[in-house]
């Protein structure tokens, strides 16, 4: 006897296909997603990480994390070994063993030392861009808030925002060589050709011209602050909006004035989601290479920023900034496309890849977590 | 008596003040001053692009009139020709090669294997090759010295002939015992299954195999000739060849009577070429000398010190401008033209009778394409030759090349060549439809999973999902570009060329690439750079449609799929579409990705493959600006055809930007 079929069984129409395959697909292209980052950062940490930690003590590779880059030279030695060496360690064992046997494969620039003159080259081009982008950015932001009542400025000033959100960052780079390099004011001896405009400063043999800082660490650093800019001015605006309306009525109730209800009653409370758009910030920031390719980066220097000043007092201060840098990203992509590649580049390359992607994710992380507690524990 | 007391309601005034403002008004207008800073920065970057690029167009409307005053321009309509021609006989040659080459196919396969095979050993056993030729060579040093002492019979004293005769004798077993060495080494490194891994076209059998490595192991490093097997190897080929030829000869007849008909074309050209670059470089030194002069007397009038300016005036002096007499130099081009056209009609006799001679069809695949491709040029090379005798009959040194068509010269240039001896072009196009074509693979590849993505997240996932999902999409935004164009060249490029290689995706147009660097890749990588824009700005679109909406269309007995795509997708469609721009304005902005991974080929890419353009390398708009900027001299045309490529890039992202405001404001869902 058959089975007497179950009347409210559901059944499998094509309706019900379609809706379950349309549910698989959504999914299946969620998950692609997950799947290709989670590729892309385990290829990167594989590859990346043998070269920054090592297997004995003290599992981190520190000459690494403190040497600049240097030519790597790889040679065979008496014994048919192939060796790689730095160029300034092979030059001394080549002094000290004079007759020792050297076949010489090859030179690769850049490829051996480590990262730590780019490193620092970034961070302080990260700390010009924040400095300038935070003050202008957050002045701005209390202004949209607080003070602003709409209006065509105000729909102007907005306007410009969300333009300069979505200009490609190489026109940034365009711009900051134009307007910072070639054109910004500046005190010289001698007006050089390109100057726009000059004049003799009084009681003295400078002059002010209008010819610009040239590729140097202040006009990078500027470049990028005028980048993120549009970021950090709508982050701030919203943790400012989130403050409720209450506090500033009532600071205002009290006899405090607008200033003293704004620094008072707004700026603490706006303050985390000031820091965690400041800090997602860095993380572009810093891993930008079009707006300073031509305005601050240069792909080899032998000192660090700070070593070797020759002038001193303010001129010293001068000279530190209007020097040329070399950025984490330029080295990245000196290495990975400038150079002729062969195998021996490849641990210089990952590395430095894997140092970066480390920085960008503890800061990512950093401000993801910082978000979660603030939320947390601001709730009104 | 006691002081009156004052008024405790009286306002206190501010003790500052400047201008009529006091501390609260100064506070606003200095945050209103930092808010319009968007808008002067806006407004700079207008201005000094602008300032650039507008004085790109004068200074290629001259570059262009003395590329026709010096004759160039007359040069290249020949030139044009014998490309023409040049294209043709390629195509010709290449059938008659194919078909030569495709008669030793397996042996040529089985070279390259064995080529292949032996460097890697190489490198496998370079250790002990080395100790091995450091023998080797000791060895020969001391048969050299004992010939030499030899021969010198008296001054033999100093030499111990016997005792060199025993080291020569320990060093041969030296050597041997080495040469064992060495051998076992390789053959050890042979029984590595890697080895059989051959990038080499064909897929060997096991006796090819043996012999092949059986060649490689006996070849030592201080062996003359290549090992019997090879040998043999080379010799079929060059019999297999040499009866191909003798097949092949009618072909071979006809491409070479095809190239010789180009020649007196070729050699017309040649004196006419040097002579306008001539008459260019004189015309280039005497514009420097002149802005020289200018300088120089500009320098006198701004000089304080009179001594100073009376050199000023004497150098000035000196110099003696000279006026290029372009009227005589290009004479000679004038008297050519009968010349040219006895050259071209009797080419043209010669070419049409070829081409009827040719065989209609090879018996490869190459040379049958080719051949259809030849057949396809050289009617087109007819019209050339029959079309360029009225155009340079036409053509006037003297009259002034239009404005106008030397602004449309950029916008519709083919070529971009830079730094070159002759003439630099400033074409716009490929750099465009490189950045066009890298956009719409990304855009196409990133809009159904990012949108996807955000209607699985934000209708269908639950919150657990959703706090996995959302971070690791932070995570993706704040992946440098530059790591990824790095992940491009490093992982992505190699494997997507082994994946084109496959058998079985041999009907994917493009397929097998020939580079690894192209428009796939790099529009791989970008559309996996848009997802987070696209992903976000879409998830906040589709959170705005009001509950309601779901809420009521769950209620009449819709599904939850039906309520997603006829109900929340078609309300949030204008912020989707909005986001969908804003992803292209990211992705055509996007440099570092395709600077490293695009390919860098500054050609137009060719359409004739349809589909299969997405395989080849071609070189975009922020590419170039980011490769080239840093090498050009302030103020010169290349740095000013830079700065034009940027404004251009910038009015599109702000075309792109004002298109997506517009969007989103005009289909607002009405609350």
């Amino acid at each position: 006897m058959a089975v007497p079929e179950h009347p409210f069984a559901t059944k499998a129409t094509a309706l019900h296909k379609q809706e379950s395959a349309i549910r698989v697909f959504l999914r299946a292209a969620t998950y692609f997603i997950l799947c290709c980052a989670a590729f892309i950062f385990l290829d990167i940490f594989l590859k990346g990480a043998p070269v920054v930690f090592q297997a004995n003590f003290p599992f981190v590779n520190f000459d690494f994390l403190t040497k600049s880059p240097e030519t790597l030279v790889v040679y065979q030695d008496g014994e048919g070994e192939i060796q790689q060496q730095s160029a300034n360690q092979f030059e001394a064992m080549r002094e000290a063993h004079p007759d020792g046997q050297y076949d010489i494969i090859g030179s690769y620039s850049y490829s051996a030392g480590g990262v730590l003159g780019p490193l620092i080259g970034t961070a302080f081009l990260v700390m010009i861009c924040m400095t300038v982008a935070l003050s202008i950015g957050v002045a701005s932001a209390i202004f949209l808030s607080e003070y602003s009542r709409g209006g065509r400025t105000i729909r102007g000033i907005r306007l410009a925002i969300l333009n300069l959100a979505g200009v490609p960052s190489i026109v940034f780079g365009l711009f900051g060589l134009g307007f910072f390099c070639y054109a910004v004011p500046n005190i010289v001896a001698e007006p050089a050709g390109r100057s726009l405009f000059h004049f003799q400063l009084p009681f003295s043999n400078s002059y002010l011209s209008l010819e610009g800082w040239d590729a140097c660490m202040l006009a990078g650093g500027c470049t990028l602050a005028l980048m993120i800019l549009p970021v950090i001015i709508t982050a701030c605006e919203e943790s400012l909006r989130a403050v409720p309306m209450g506090f500033r009525e009532g600071s205002l109730a009290l006899g405090a004035t607008k200033w003293q209800t704004i620094r008072k009653a707004v700026l603490p409370y706006a303050f985390p989601g000031i820091l965690t758009a400041s800090i997602l910030g860095i993380t572009r920031v810093a891993g930008e290479t079009a707006p300073i390719m031509f305005t601050a980066a240069v792909a080899h220097k032998d000192k660090l920023p700070w070593q070797d000043l020759e002038s001193s007092g303010l001129g010293r201060l001068f000279e530190f900034f209007f020097q040329k840098v070399q950025a984490l990203p330029y080295h990245i992509y000196t290495v990975a496309a400038k150079i002729p590649q062969s195998d021996y580049n490849k641990p210089m390359q990952y590395g430095s890849v894997f140092i970066f992607m480390m920085l960008v994710f503890a800061f990512a992380s950093f401000s993801i977590l910082l978000r979660i507690q603030f939320r947390k524990k601001l709730k009104w | 008596m006691n002081a009156p007391e004052p008024n405790p309601f009286t306002k206190k005034r501010d003790r500052i003040q400047i201008l009529g403002l006091n501390r609260e008004s100064m506070l606003k207008y200095f945050f209103g001053g930092n808010a319009s800073l968007a808008i002067v920065v806006l407004s700079l970057i207008c201005i000094f692009l602008a300032k650039e690029a507008l004085q790109f167009f004068p200074s290629h409307h001259r570059g262009l009139q003395l590329y026709r005053l010096s004759g160039q321009e007359f040069v290249d309509y020949l030139e044009d020709e014998s490309r023409q021609h040049k294209k043709a006989a390629g195509y010709l040659a290449r059938a008659y090669y194919g078909e030569i080459n495709a008669s030793s196919k397996r042996e040529q396969g089985l070279l390259v294997a064995y080529e292949e095979l032996s460097e890697r050993l190489e490198r496998e056993t370079s250790k002990e090759a080395l100790l091995f030729n450091t023998t080797f060579e000791n060895l020969l040093d001391l048969q050299f010295e004992i010939e030499d002492s030899e021969s010198e019979e008296d001054g033999a004293e100093s030499f111990d002939i016997e005792a060199a005769k025993a080291e020569v004798t320990a060093l041969t077993t030296r050597l041997e015992e080495r040469r064992r060495t060495l051998r076992e080494r390789k053959t050890d490194a042979l029984k590595d299954p890697g080895m059989r891994e051959l990038d080499s076209p064909i897929s060997l059998s096991e006796t090819e195999f043996q012999n092949i490595a059986e060649a490689i192991i006996t070849t030592d490093p201080d062996a003359e000739d290549d090992a019997p097997h090879i040998q043999e190897l080379n010799r079929t080929i060059d019999d297999k060849k040499a009866a191909a030829e003798a097949e092949y000869q009618d072909l071979f007849t006809q491409l070479e009577a095809f190239r010789a008909a180009g020649r007196p074309l070729d050699e017309l050209i040649g004196p006419l070429r040097d002579h306008a670059r001539t008459t260019k470089e004189r015309a280039v030194a005497a514009e420097t000398l002149r802005k020289g002069k200018e300088a120089l007397l500009a320098g006198a009038e701004n000089a304080r010190d009179p001594e100073r300016r009376a050199e000023f005036l004497a150098d000035a002096e000196a110099i003696e401008l000279e006026e290029v007499p372009y009227d005589e130099l290009n004479q000679i081009f004038y008297d050519n033209i009968d010349a040219h056209h006895a050259v071209t009609s009797q080419m043209m006799r010669d070419l049409e009778q070829l081409g009827s001679q040719v065989v209609a069809s090879g018996q490869t695949t190459i040379a049958q394409t080719n051949l259809s491709r030849f057949r396809e040029e050289l009617p087109e090379l007819l019209t050339m030759l029959g079309e360029t005798n009225d155009k340079l009959k036409a053509w006037r040194h003297d009259t002034p090349f239009p404005f106008l068509p030397s602004v449309l010269a950029f916008f519709t240039g083919k070529d971009w060549v830079t730094n070159s001896s002759w003439h630099d072009f400033y074409g716009f196009l490929p750099l465009f439809t490189g950045s066009i074509l890298i956009s719409l693979i990304a855009l196409i590849v990133t809009v159904p999973f990012s949108v996807g993505a955000a209607i699985y997240v934000n209708q269908i996932a639950g919150w657990r999902e959703q706090n996995l999902i959302k971070p690791v999409v932070e995570f993706i935004q704040a992946i440098p570009s530059i790591v990824l164009g790095f992940f491009g060249i490093a992982v992505l490029g190699t494997t997507l060329r082994e994946v084109s290689q496959l058998e079985w995706l041999a009907w994917v147009p493009g397929f097998p690439m020939q580079e690894r660097l192209n428009v796939l890749n790099a529009g791989l990588l970008l559309a996996f750079m848009a997802i987070p824009t696209v992903f976000t700005l879409a998830e906040d679109a589709l959170n705005n449609v009001p509950r309601s909406f779901t809420e009521g269309s769950l209620a009449l007995g819709a599904t939850k799929v039906q309520t997603i795509l006829r109900i929340v997708v078609p309300g949030a469609l204008s912020g989707i579409i909005a986001a969908i721009l804003l992803g292209f304005g990211r992705i055509i902005g996007e440099t570092m990705v395709v600077l490293l991974v695009a390919g860098g080929s500054i050609s137009l890419p060719d359409f004739s493959e349809g589909i299969g353009v997405i395989t080849q390398p071609v070189h975009t708009m922020t590419g170039i600006i980011a490769q080239e900027t840093g090498e050009v001299d302030q103020g010169s045309i290349h740095y000013r055809a830079l700065f034009l490529l940027g404004m251009v890039l910038f009015s599109i992202s702000l075309l792109i930007n004002y298109s997506a405001q517009k969007i989103v404001f005009k289909y607002q869902l009405a609350r």
